[in-house]
């Protein structure tokens, strides 16, 4: 080789490279090390950090740094498919459930503080959560209905809950109407943490319990979270500041990982994700885990031709389910139903439909289109949704389905979708608020989810075998049992067709080298609590090549 | 000698032109026979086990899109409804280009102002912004699933030009003496214009249409890229453009195909218009 191919070869090498393999590396130390900044970008905006507003997608971003509750979940475990969905202590430290179910004893943890000093009291819950009760459309109040008189507070005949009580300072008492095993549950959500009595929230100022407080809004451009030094754990919270740009698209989010302006890199577009997984110096770098999250499309089952059992089965059977995970890089499972395998009453008898598209035909025929039917399909404008519905416009193109797909923003995608009047037949999806199958099933599938605007059961299904199963498995509180009535629930709203079922979506983040102890979590999906970073002596990151 | 090189180069471009824009043409008519189904995804063939665009091979030669879809065929097609809106534009605005600046030249001081100032309201709006704001509004309208939209929105941008540079000549035409000579044996105005300027016009106009369609083509993969152009899953080289714009490391196959295919396409217009240009003005 002569000087001068050797010299193109060197700068060859050089500039494949520039770039594409990690920048740093980590130190290898194990003990974690307190301090600096884990800089951080989002998609969206977010609108509101007061507490008591149902924490929207962009919210909860923030609620699990922001807010302390009194229940909580252990930390999720990459090796552990179903870690991250057990209750611990919280702000309680012990609780007790009386045999009957119905009344729940909590302890409050000594010493707890709000971030500003003033001290949290056993009545500061009492009034948080008549606050939910009394505000029209909580979407907290509507879960708290079985506390004794929450609906009296609801109706506006009583200002407060007679089931909420406070024996001692530290302790709570919630005594129930109606037993309900999924209280826990609701009460680990971020709406649920306490606020001084007589406080108002104040969207801009959130005064919470969690390891971090607000320090900087600039509204629509950046996000600042400074550690909250009296948290309860504040020796293991170890991140000084979280620092949240906002408004940055997906794909300019993972340039700026590339670059190192930001420490993580999230919801990876299929680009991004084909490109990291050619890099194997990355792969030890990639973050997966586990979502309570599931992805479907509605069909208004009161609305021709989705009122026919049948055309629902056919287009379950029409789709190719084996497709939308492809598309998704393999970072989903393919879905029979709402729940996600990693939850308690998740089927694993039934099998999603199979991709038959002559059986598809066959229902179609017997449903009177034997020459299928066409149909708008709404999804909300973003690369990832169009691409999967254009597969699903193929699939069922295939069994005579012409389906017309169009999409919108979020910001009218949502409301429509929860508008009888909407369109009938549009992708949906379901996060959950809590893990566990009453969630999903009471939300969804519940007769008492149907609204004419604003409904929660999105397809406006309503069957009274189903809400009786579910009233029996809201009282059920033998978990086995419970998860037993759950799989009948299953079964039916599977043999009904409800959705057409497609997949449950993975988290796959990636992260720079020196980012230590972060891993996605299947509740909270971002939990910094116990992050931090590997740098160097000198507090900068150790660059790769550097002994 | 100088005056001789650019009578070759005039030549050589307008055949050097016609031959690109030519190739182009034949192969965006033969499309449905020379390549397969554009629009059909095939996850299951045309995908890597990950989900990703495969690489031109032998039986793919320009490879696979995010779909699976044959990139050749995405490109052949794409070009039969770019050139056919960029073509539909063209004409239209070329005839209401030529009409208004005719019109302008032959008309009294006062109808020419007033046409000139009203093609300055235009031409002062940035022309991108413009067919933005047309384009999403013509959305909602009825026709929405069609072409319409996006053939109506090119034209409301672009006859804006060619009036400008057909009235200038128009207007020496008409102080021309054999016009001049018309008028003052009886000749209608219409016979005027249709005799005596149209004719002169015609090389520019000609020459216009040829930048025009190549401008046509940009603004069509313009619109196209921020999602304004025709509906999915129809192919155009702008919409292509924008489907591959993030793979151009994964699969830098998706932007280049229909990137080159623009790039050779403006080109050929442009030589063929200089040569057109050149040609008329020798005459």
């Amino acid at each position: 080789m002569t000087r001068a191919t050797s010299v193109l070869c060197a700068l060859l090498t050089a500039c494949g490279s520039a770039g594409t393999d990690p920048r740093w590396r980590p130190t290898g130390e194990r003990t974690p090390r307190p301090g600096g900044t884990l800089h951080l970008a989002m998609e969206f905006s977010v609108s509101s950090l007061d507490p008591l507003v149902a924490a929207d997608e962009v919210m909860l971003y923030f609620t699990h740094a922001l807010f302390d509750t009194l229940v909580t979940y252990e930390p999720s475990n990459p090796d552990v498919p179903t870690a991250g969905l057990a209750f611990r202590p919280g702000l309680a430290t012990a609780w007790t459930i009386s045999d009957d179910g119905l009344v729940y004893t909590f302890t409050l943890r000594p010493g707890l503080v709000y971030s500003d000093g003033t001290p949290v009291a056993a009545a500061d819950f009492v009034w948080t959560l008549d606050r939910q009760l009394q505000k029209p459309g909580s979407a907290l109040g509507a879960m708290l209905l079985d506390i004794a008189g929450a609906r009296e507070v609801v109706a506006g005949t009583a200002p407060h809950a007679s089931g909420l009580v406070v024996p001692a300072p530290d302790t709570l008492e919630i005594h129930l109407a109606r037993p309900n095993a999924a209280l826990l549950g609701i009460l680990a959500m971020p709406a649920a943490t306490p606020q001084p009595v007589g406080h108002d929230p104040d969207r801009r100022a959130p005064l919470g319990t969690g390891p971090y407080m607000l320090e900087r809004w600039d509204e629509g451009e950046r996000v600042v979270l400074r550690r909250n030094p009296r948290h309860r754990d504040a020796a293991h919270v170890y991140l000084e500041t979280l620092d949240f740009l906002e408004n940055v698209p997906r794909d300019l989010q993972f340039l700026k990982f590339q670059r190192g302006e930001i420490d993580t890199a999230e919801h990876l577009e299929a680009p991004d994700a084909l490109w990291l997984d050619a890099q194997p110096a990355w792969a030890r770098y990639v973050r997966t885990g586990e979502t309570l999250q599931s992805y479907g499309s509605r069909m208004n089952v009161t609305v021709k031709p989705f009122d026919d059992v049948r055309v629902r089965q056919a287009l379950n059977y029409a789709l190719d389910k084996s497709h939308s995970v492809r598309l998704l890089q393999g970072a989903g499972v393919e879905a029979h139903g709402i729940l996600p395998p990693t939850l308690p009453g998740f089927n694993p008898a039934l099998a999603p439909y199979p991709h038959d598209p002559a059986k598809a035909r066959a229902l179609l025929a017997a449903a009177g289109y034997p020459d299928g039917f066409d149909t708008d399909y709404v999804v909300m404008a973003n690369d990832e949704a169009l691409r999967l519905a254009a597969s699903l416009q193929a699939d069922l193109a295939e069994v005579g389905v012409r389906v017309h797909v169009r999409s919108e923003a979020f910001a009218t995608f949502l409301p429509e979708l929860m508008s009888r009047t909407g369109p009938p037949f549009a992708k949906a999806t379901f996060g959950f608020d809590f893990p566990d199958a009453a969630d999903a099933f009471d939300l969804q599938f519940g007769t008492a989810g149907i609204a004419d605007e604003g409904a929660s059961n999105l397809s406006f299904y309503s069957n009274p075998t189903l809400d009786a199963l579910l009233a029996t498995a809201r009282a059920e509180r033998d978990p086995a049992a419970r998860a037993a009535l759950y799989r009948q629930a299953e079964t039916i709203v599977y043999d009904d067709a409800v959705w057409l079922w497609d997949y449950h979506q993975k988290a796959v983040e990636v992260v720079q080298p020196y980012v230590a102890n972060y891993q996605p979590h299947p509740v909270w999906i971002r939990d910094y609590s116990h992050t931090w970073l590997d740098l160097g002596p000198d507090g900068e990151p150790v660059p790769r090549g550097a002994p | 000698m100088l005056r001789r090189v650019n009578r070759i180069f005039a030549r050589r471009s307008a055949v050097v032109g016609g031959i690109l824009v030519g190739s182009v043409v034949v192969l965006a008519v033969l499309a449905p026979w020379i390549a397969g189904d554009p629009t059909t995804p095939h996850i299951d063939q045309g995908l890597s086990a990950l989900g990703g665009p495969l690489p031109p091979s032998s039986g793919m030669w320009l490879g696979t899109d995010d779909l699976g879809r044959d990139e050749w065929a995405r490109v052949v097609t794409g070009g039969r409804i770019s050139l056919f809106v960029a073509t539909l534009a063209t004409l239209a605005a070329v005839v209401i280009g030529t009409g208004v600046g005719v019109a302008a030249g032959l008309a009294g001081p006062r109808t020419d102002g007033a046409l000139m100032r009203f093609v300055d309201l235009v031409l002062a709006f940035p022309a991108l912004l413009l067919a933005i704001l047309l384009a999403a509004l013509l959305r909602e309208s009825s026709f929405a699933g069609s072409l319409a939209p996006v053939v109506l929105t090119l034209v409301l941008v672009s006859w804006t030009t060619t009036a400008r540079v057909v009235r200038t000549r128009a207007a020496a035409l008409a102080r021309s003496e054999a016009v001049r000579a018309a008028r003052a044996l009886g000749a209608t105005p219409w016979r005027i214009a249709t005799r005596h300027v149209l004719p002169g016009v015609g090389s520019v106009a000609l020459a216009l249409a040829a930048v025009t369609f190549a401008q046509m083509l940009l603004v069509e993969a313009a619109l196209s890229y921020v999602g304004l152009g025709p509906p999915p899953p129809a192919a155009t080289w702008g919409r292509m453009l924008y489907e591959g714009r993030a793979y151009y490391r994964s699969a830098p196959w998706l932007i280049a195909a229909p990137g080159v295919a623009i790039l050779v396409s403006v080109i050929g217009f442009n030589l063929l218009a200089g040569g057109l240009r050149a040609r008329g003005e020798r005459r």
